[in-house]
């Protein structure tokens, strides 16, 4: 995986030619993507890069936003950074291109409340049937506290 | 002919740990399973946040009960980058040879599993009573059998004496002369042939799709391994081979662990040898720089996750563990589709599961 080539087509695509890479320890290459451009941005990296290895999607609430990082790997780690709104955070869902992604998406809906459009599963992953309360993982904030 | 819906588990005796199936059956034959995980998740993520980087070794070390130390490792190293802290290199031979070791264990623990679910005792006896070789030497290093505290950010907290070497040497080569008897029965006998040959078949293509790693990817000819397409630790400094097999069955699983046993058991060899002098950690800050890091290790099932995020704190922002079992248990749908119902135990066993890990 070339990252500068990989870098032009996703300008190119998403029509982004501020678009730019960050450099992680260990070998990993981060790249910033709009949540409406996620899905194009993968469609490029699985159908014209062939990575189609997705290790997880990590999802952490901010206090400010909800952030998601899909890491992809192909010999090293590429991971695609997109975050979402508080309230009501929705995502196009990758289910189609890659079915490995469903239940890292069912996960990240159930610890944080986000929905992934078009999610073929609606059933939690991890929680138990008859949980109540908010998504676990999101911080409490105002009237929580 | 009439559905039966049959569910099985999440307690069971032909489940090691509690998950849940339901299955519908025409006959003998399943037409289609649904899979419910969940019953030993503990929200070890949400825990990692309320305690220090230093506790959280102790919390990494507990999240498998069979792959322990690589889960300290992954998460030690992650920590590390953060830090930009240079680990003196004996640690790392220390850390690597224990990671090898637990992965040696891990196998024949599995391939034991296996062979009591397709009715081969004698197997599943001869595996356990071997596994205990490599725990004696890895009790004998860190004074645990499975849980080992051996990892510490920054290095490792035992050291290997030289006047032990031999001793280990020896054991690895009693371990060799077994492995000589259990790939003959895997390669050569009818019994083990018969109920593993063509059952949980997956093909390259299903591989990919599902995002799955370690053996069972291999076993499909994905010939993907942390060691060696992006070393950590000291892999880049052993010779091994990357064991793949094309037939994607349940016997190919059990060639390609089988074989990573013997190839494990060189790497361990080669570690002892070449032990560096030096000291055995360096001291880490209990702060950590605001940063992101994702850690990857080839654990005994396959490539294990830990992405880190500080905020430059003395603990940590968000840790997000996803462990080698989770991509495989989303093929479980595709492999019970249409097989026997007695192959589901094989099929099962097959993928080794872990799902005290994949619960976390």
């Amino acid at each position: 995986m070339n990252v500068e080539l990989l870098l032009q087509a996703l300008r190119e695509v998403l029509s982004a030619p501020s678009l730019d890479a960050e450099y992680l320890p260990i070998d990993e290459t981060c790249i910033a993507v709009p949540a409406e451009c996620l899905r194009r941005a993968v469609d490029v990296l699985v159908g014209r890069f062939r990575v189609t290895h997705l290790s997880t999607i990590t999802a952490e609430d901010t206090g400010l936003e909800i952030v998601l990082l899909y890491h992809f790997w192909d010999r090293r780690g590429l991971t695609l950074r997109t975050s979402l709104p508080r309230d009501g955070p929705h995502i196009a869902s990758l289910a189609r291109i890659i079915p490995g992604a469903i239940f890292y998406e069912q996960e990240v809906a159930e610890m944080l409340g986000v929905v992934f459009d078009g999610h073929p599963v609606a059933a939690s992953l991890l929680l138990p049937d008859d949980w109540e309360g908010p998504p676990p993982l999101r911080r409490p904030t105002g009237d929580d506290v | 002919m009439s559905r039966i819906t049959i569910p099985i588990g999440p307690q069971h005796p032909a489940l090691k740990e509690p998950l849940s199936f339901l299955l519908t059956v025409e006959g003998e034959r399943i037409v289609e399973s649904a899979l419910r995980i969940g019953y030993v998740h503990r929200g070890l993520e949400r825990l990692f946040q309320d305690r220090s980087y230093v506790q959280n070794v102790h919390i990494a070390e507990r999240v498998c009960g069979i792959c322990s130390h690589i889960h300290t490792t992954a998460y030690c190293q992650g920590v590390e980058a953060l830090l930009g802290l240079e680990v003196p290199r004996r640690a790392l031979y220390v850390r690597t040879l224990l990671c090898e070791l637990e992965r040696i264990h891990s196998h024949l623990l599995w391939l034991g599993v296996l062979a009591e679910h397709i009715g081969f005792t004698t197997v599943f006896m001869y595996a356990w009573r071997d596994r205990e070789i490599v725990l004696d030497i890895m009790e004998d290093l860190s004074g645990g059998r499975v849980a080992h505290a051996v990892n510490a950010i920054g290095g490792v907290r035992i050291d290997i004496e030289n006047d032990h070497i031999p001793a280990i040497h020896a054991r690895l080569d009693e371990l060799e002369r077994q492995m000589e008897m259990f790939l003959g029965v895997i390669q050569h006998e009818r019994t083990f042939q018969a109920r593993t040959r063509g059952v949980g078949c997956l093909t390259q293509e299903q591989v990919q799709r599902y995002c799955v790693v370690g053996p069972v990817a291999r076993a499909s000819g994905v010939a993907m391994d942390i060691r060696r397409d992006q070393p950590y630790a000291v892999y880049d400094e052993l010779s091994f081979r990357v064991i793949t097999a094309d037939e994607g069955d349940v016997w190919a699983r059990t060639m390609v662990r089988a074989l990573e046993i013997v190839e494990s058991m060189g790497m361990c060899r080669q570690l002892l040898d070449k032990l560096p002098e030096g000291p055995l950690a360096s001291r880490a800050p209990r702060r950590v720089p605001a940063g992101l890091v994702i850690s990857r290790c080839e654990a005994p099932r396959g490539e294990l996750l830990y992405v880190i995020r500080s905020d430059g704190s003395d603990r940590p922002a968000r840790v997000k563990i996803r462990t080698p079992t989770l991509p495989t248990l989303a093929t479980l749908k595709d492999q019970l589709r249409g097989v026997h119902t007695a192959d589901v135990p094989t099929i099962l066993a097959g993928v080794d599961l872990c799902i005290a890990c994949a619960d976390r």
